[in-house]
């Protein structure tokens, strides 16, 4: 059962396809939902089917949306009858203007679902985790890295990338039926962030990439707004940094919490004249009770969607309901909103179940006990050893499975910028990295820690990926204790009377790996330790609290780390977050100080040299490049010093993640990509999910 | 003390009112008046007199040793965005230090936070926004007031704990009085051995053991102490039976493992005073076992166990959070734990003082239940 399921996952695995992810699709100067990928003209033509196992097999027909008759959940319905709410086409935009959800973040149609009462997840807690099971953003990507105009009708810029202008849909309303409109987008720019009451003023997606200015933001008509750069701004700097989660906010709802006191001066929104006690107390009258404005601003602006009671444009908002409206409850629950915009092929109203109920458990087993009971319908993140166990239990699920954009499994990377010279000095030499790269057997890590599942491998692009290079792949691969003995010689090192290698000077070198608490070090470092001592490398392991563990790494008090918290890499420098391909911030382990000297324009840190500067040098090309080929050249540069280099050592390849789900769930897409960029679980589309009959 | 209670028992053995052993309620009712005539009022004055330094000295331990270790609730809140996939800047991290006071000493930290809950002025803002004078701070962790975040769980787990502490007595001092008037037989075997394994396994590991067995029985692992659907609807009397089916685990997990203390420790009280001469005086002078058993020996072996409610009361507050984690039971231990990974100090601040108050609380009324079990307890020193 055991092999059985592995080939399984294998297979899985293999399918994963990561192509094509760095080019964007935005070729031409505009963009619609009409023409991404993720929204093809076609869409399954057997309307109301229901399978105990979903598969969309329909023919593709094409779908005009002026020919849709509108239905929706019996729950509304009833609203309706009542007259406690609009028919569905009141509640819908304009015809033209209807978002039709026909495919899956991978391209695949998606069947047509039923109404239901309630899916059941399991739930975290954590502050994203509500954004990513029911919330939009403008502009969505899909499982390629290319993007689509999603809460926008449609964008486009200007030949220069100056002027980007957005188009909303006309006659789509907030959750509470209010219009939404280009005076939601205005009040957000002017009244909440370039104010910096939503905390947010250091993220760079509306600002100018030469001088740091603010764009000015036009309101065209009740539809139309522009974003005006002084300079270029690029796709990769304004969509991929930007993304859009935020960029709106119901101007009805805030317009009475806004403080005088961080007032901007605009041509759209007159000074509240609010004190900030004021601010506080009606928001306080809200259900917002927070002690400070910044408060206030972080918890209610930012993290928007774990406000209950503020209208959305999501397709689940957080139910009103005492007791279980906060992330924090034990049950929270999103509920429909009634409001929403997008429809399936057939006309149905999205999305299809009522509630979302998140069951926060206090531990992944306990949650692994509720999915065996069938108290909850999706499991997301099993790991690996687990899954086997659980398919002999529950019989009605089925793996699905999403490649991790990471570069290897069990990564070891070293502090470059570390105060101790004769460390620095010797991590900078490859021919170290090289010597406890070769010194480990990865077959054999391969099959003690994953029982063969996870192929030997190097810090490098998966196959299929972009940048995938076989020779990276097996770059320092090798099994050669002997050859790695005369590298470590190579760099200066003497054997010791302990058997390890000391300094030149006579002083002991222990490499002394740092990692934090589940991070997966504990697993492999009793395999790869007896590895090291056998080539004459004392090494030590201390797990840590994870944020003691950054605390750390932030202050520099550090040699070497097993499972950073940020990995080198990821989907691709155009179609990620580009932090962990660069040096350009306090963030990932395997540049160290290097990227807070680039964060801090040189205040603090270390300044970078060699091929850490050359990466910096390519990677401001990068951003000033408007031409697409010439940006991949300079992607592919980068790539190529990371080859070079492999600042970071990986034993094994990428592990992924495997998600269980009952397999009365529909429209569950498999082969999806977790990433930061994709927002995790959002590439799901929990709205078009539904249960089989 | 021991010599005073030593003469307490010899009087006691030499008044002839008692080994009459006749009780009625009238007399039981005089016990009562007589009892709180005592200096019971000076003896509370005196006890929540001593309750503010016992509470200070506990809210500066629990205050700064949860800032003992490497970072604070920002270094943390930064790791756990991190992991979410959020850029936090340094300058961010500052601007929250400094929103949150971080920045300040320790020491000024804790006064301002101890001097708001115990006072907070009519002309600040909380007071104004909220109408109160006892400002608990904000919890990270949970993003909301403190004592909105603790009353969540309160009633839950003072009920938990309540009912708990009851099944605990009700099944032990049976026990105890059974296997301490059959020595040696089967049943003081099986109660012992019982005893010694629930004692000796971790309330954790039967915990999930129980688990596991009611999931391959039952299908369902009965975990947490509410439905989804008591979450939403409340507890009621149509889905009560569910509730008493959920309470069935923690029961037998943190029941059995006082129970068997308890056991223990009557079982040999009562030996010691099965054999005491005025034990032997009743026999001989034809007071039926049960009575002396019952009113005399038991009175006096139940003792210590009474005087030991606020240990047990702590034990079951803070000692159940690694079982209420395995069984994902809402109560505050699992709060506590929450809040104390996240540094979020005030929340673990308030709710360590919330407990540490509640088991001040059940000491007192162990001490007022043993004084009105044993008429020999006073309260002011000295000799009668």
């Amino acid at each position: 059962m055991k092999k059985k399921l592995m080939a399984l996952l294998l297979a899985g695995v293999m399918v994963v396809s990561l192509a094509a992810c760095g080019g964007s699709s935005t070729n031409t100067n505009t963009n619609t939902n009409d023409t991404p990928k993720n929204t093809p003209t076609t869409a399954p033509a057997e309307t109301g089917e229901t399978k105990s196992t979903p598969e969309p097999t329909a023919t593709p027909t094409p779908v005009p949306v002026e020919k849709l008759s509108f239905s929706e959940s019996p729950e509304l319905e009833q609203l309706v009858k009542e007259g406690k709410l609009p028919s569905v086409e009141n509640r819908l935009p304009n015809k033209d203007d209807i978002y039709v959800e026909q495919v899956d973040a991978t391209g695949k149609n998606l069947s047509i679902g039923n109404y239901d009462d309630t899916l059941n997840l399991s739930f975290g807690g954590g502050s994203w985790e509500i954004y990513r099971l029911g919330f939009d953003r403008m502009i969505a990507f899909n499982a390629d890295g290319t993007y689509y105009a999603n809460v926008l009708k449609s964008y486009e810029h200007n030949a220069d990338y100056t002027v980007w202008t957005f188009h909303l849909r006309e006659g789509m309303k907030w959750s509470d039926g209010e219009d939404f409109d280009a005076d939601d987008i205005t009040f957000w720019y002017y009244m909440m962030h370039v104010t910096n009451f939503d905390t947010k003023a250091s993220w760079t997606a509306l600002k100018d990439e030469v001088t740091g200015n603010f764009a000015v933001l036009k309101k065209v008509d009740k539809y139309t707004v522009t974003w005006t750069f002084e300079n270029p701004k690029l796709e990769s700097a304004f969509i991929t940094n930007g993304d859009f989660k935020w960029c709106w906010a119901p101007e009805h709802y805030w317009h009475d919490m806004i403080p005088a006191s961080m007032y901007v001066q605009n041509e759209y929104w007159e000074n509240t004249g609010l004190s900030d006690e004021q601010v506080l107390a009606n928001a306080k009258a809200k259900g917002l009770d927070y002690s400070t404005l910044k408060d206030l601003g972080k918890q209610a602006a930012y993290y928007y969607w774990n406000v209950s009671g503020m209208p959305t444009i999501a397709a689940f908002m957080l139910t009103t309901k005492e007791g279980n409206n906060s992330r924090n409850s034990s049950l929270c629950i999103l509920e429909r909103n009634p409001y929403y915009w997008k429809v399936d092929a057939a006309g149905n109203q999205l999305p299809y179940f009522d509630n979302l109920y998140l069951n926060k458990y206090g531990d992944v087993s306990i949650s692994q006990l509720h999915f065996r009971s069938g108290d909850i319908d999706i499991l997301g993140s099993v790991a690996m050893e687990d899954i086997a166990s659980i398919l002999a239990d529950v019989k009605d699920c089925k793996v699905y499975t999403w490649a991790g954009s990471s570069w290897g499994s069990y990564q070891v990377t070293f502090n470059y910028t570390i105060n101790d010279t004769k460390y620095a000095e010797l991590f900078a030499n490859s021919a170290f990295r090289q010597a406890l790269s070769i010194c480990v057997d990865r077959e054999n890590v391969s099959e003690v820690v994953s029982n063969g599942f996870l192929l030997p491998g190097q810090a490098a692009p998966a196959e299929g990926g972009f940048g995938y290079d076989e020779e990276w792949a097996k770059k320092w691969t090798e099994y050669d204790v002997a050859a790695a003995k005369k590298l470590l010689e190579s760099c200066g090192l003497v054997m010791g009377k302990d058997n390890y290698y000391d300094f030149a000077d006579g002083t002991d070198l222990s490499v002394d790996f740092l990692a934090y608490n589940d991070n997966g070090a504990d697993t492999i470092y009793p395999v790869i330790q007896k590895y090291f001592d056998a080539a004459g490398i004392k090494t030590t392991l201390k797990s840590l609290e994870v944020s003691t563990y950054d605390q750390l790494i932030d202050n520099n008090d550090w040699v070497a780390c097993i499972g950073p918290h940020t990995s080198v890499g990821g989907v691709s420098l155009s179609a990620d977050r580009q932090e962990p391909f660069v040096p350009i911030a306090q963030l990932c382990e395997w540049y160290g100080e290097y990227g807070t000297y680039y964060q801090t324009s040189g205040e603090r840190g270390v300044k970078p040299t060699g091929d850490m500067a050359k990466l910096v040098e390519l990677f401001e090309q990068w951003k000033a490049e408007t031409d697409r080929d010439k940006r991949e050249a300079l992607e592919l540069q980068i790539y190529e010093l990371h080859k070079k280099n492999l600042w970071t050592i990986a034993y094994l390849t990428s592990a992924g993640s495997y998600d269980l789900v009952n397999e009365k769930i529909g429209n569950y897409a498999n082969n999806l990509v977790s990433s930061d960029l994709f927002q995790y679980a959002q590439i799901v589309h929990y709205f078009t999910l539904y249960r089989a009959k | 003390m021991e010599e005073n209670a030593n003469k307490i028992d010899d009087m006691h053995e030499n008044d002839p009112k008692e080994t009459n052993g006749k009780s009625t309620p009238s007399r039981i009712f005089g016990q009562v008046r007589e009892f709180f005539k005592k200096d019971l009022v000076s003896y509370i004055t005196k006890r929540i007199l001593m309750f503010i330094p016992t509470l200070f000295l506990i809210s500066v331990l629990v205050f700064f040793v949860i800032q003992l270790p490497p970072g604070d609730y920002v270094s943390s809140e930064i790791a756990r965005l991190t992991t979410e996939g959020e850029l936090v800047t340094q300058a961010d991290a500052d601007a929250l230090r400094e929103q949150y006071g971080l920045d300040q000493p320790v020491i000024v930290q804790y006064f301002k936070w101890i001097g708001d809950i115990i006072w907070t002025p009519t002309d600040s803002q909380y007071y104004r926004l909220n109408h109160s004078h006892h400002n608990w701070k904000y919890s990270f962790k949970f993003s909301k007031n403190v004592w909105d975040v603790i009353n969540e769980r309160l009633a839950t787990t003072v009920i938990f704990t309540a009912v708990i502490m009851l099944f605990q007595y009700l099944v032990s001092i049976p026990i105890a009085i059974y296997s301490s008037t059959h020595q040696y037989s089967v049943g003081d075997y099986t109660a012992s051995v019982i005893g010694f394994l629930g004692t000796a396994i971790p309330n954790f590991c039967l915990a999930i053991i129980l688990m596991y067995l009611s999931y391959k029985w039952t299908g369902n692992s009965n975990t947490g102490l509410f439905t989804p659907e008591m979450k939403v609807n409340g507890v009621h009397l149509y889905n009560f039976g569910e509730l008493c089916k959920r309470m069935i685990i923690p029961l037998i997990v943190l029941g059995t493992s006082g129970t068997c203390g308890i056991i223990r420790s009557v079982r040999a009280q009562m030996l010691d005073e099965v054999g005491r001469q005025y034990t032997l005086t009743a026999r001989a002078k034809g007071v039926s076992e049960r009575k002396i058993i019952m009113k005399y020996c038991f009175r006096a072996a139940i003792n210590p166990t009474v005087s030991g409610l606020g240990g047990i009361l702590s034990s079951l507050f803070s000692g159940s959070t690694v079982t209420a984690i395995v069984l994902d039971l809402e109560l505050q231990g699992p709060q506590l734990f929450e809040a104390l990974k996240a540094q979020d100090m005030y929340l673990a601040g308030a709710i360590v003082m919330v407990q540490a108050v509640l088991v001040v609380i059940g000491i007192l009324f162990s001490d007022i239940a043993l004084a009105l079990l044993d008429p020999r307890i006073r309260y002011s020193g000295g000799g009668r």
